[in-house]
């Protein structure tokens, strides 16, 4: 058995494949802005913290925009910093 | 080097501002921008909601969204301006390609009467069904480093 610095364990199904084959929030259609409150809070954690790229699914690009957007939000009081909304 | 371009701007405003009168306190914040050379495209009140913190003491606040033309010299004596007004409660200047179309719609009637006051209570919402979560799925690694420090 060889184990070159994977750990033992390989990846299965893809880039998302141990979390779901759908990634049912992004909607391209909805703009990454911070005042479309409704959609960046679905990427939030329930603590308030955002939520990885790995879990978003997000491009890279993407998902800088929507940090920006949610720290904006967050800014004017349109989005929690921490805990519940 | 001075060349104009064009900005979104929102702010937060107090609402016993707003309770005085909006159109008033609507001339008052876009006399900052027109003070500086700026020229106002369109401001109109975005929403009036309650806040997820409190902001200079204030658990509600009502936003204006403004879109201005202005030189890029005069921002910083913009966001002085509204940093230092009292009827502001917060603001957010951004620069921006293009106003959108929607910005250009006349703005909706309100009653400043009607804004809740600050000490009614928060309504309760009616419990949702829970939406599956994709962070309830374990992140590869999570729950196996125990024990592993050495």
């Amino acid at each position: 058995m060889s184990s070159f610095g994977n750990g033992g364990g390989g990846r299965r199904g893809g880039k998302f494949g141990r979390f779901g084959v759908k990634r049912p929030l992004v909607n391209p259609t909805e703009p990454l802005d911070y005042k479309n409150v409704g959609y960046l809070g679905k990427f939030l954690t329930p603590n308030g913290k955002i939520q990885s790229r790995k879990r978003t699914g997000f491009s890279g690009q993407n998902q800088r925009l929507l940090a920006l957007a949610i720290k904006r939000a967050r800014f004017l009081g349109l989005m929690q910093f921490v805990g519940r909304a | 080097m001075d060349r104009l371009r064009t900005y979104e701007c929102m702010c937060l405003l107090d609402n016993r501002e707003v309770r005085k009168g909006w159109d008033p306190l609507k001339g008052v914040v876009t006399g900052m921008f027109t003070k500086h050379g700026a020229e106002m495209l369109s401001s109109k009140r975005w929403d009036e909601r309650r806040l997820t913190y409190s902001i200079r003491g204030q658990q509600r606040a009502t936003y204006l969204l403004c879109y201005f033309k202005a030189n890029t010299q005069q921002i910083t004596g913009i966001r002085r301006d509204l940093q230092f007004s009292d009827v502001v409660l917060r603001s957010l200047v951004l620069a921006c390609e293009e106003v959108p179309a929607t910005a250009y719609e006349p703005e909706a009637a309100f009653d400043v009467n009607a804004i809740p006051s600050e000490e009614a209570p928060v309504p309760v919402a009616a419990p949702v069904a829970a939406e599956p979560e994709i962070t309830s799925t374990p992140m590869p690694g999570e729950g196996t480093t125990e024990g592993g420090g050495a």
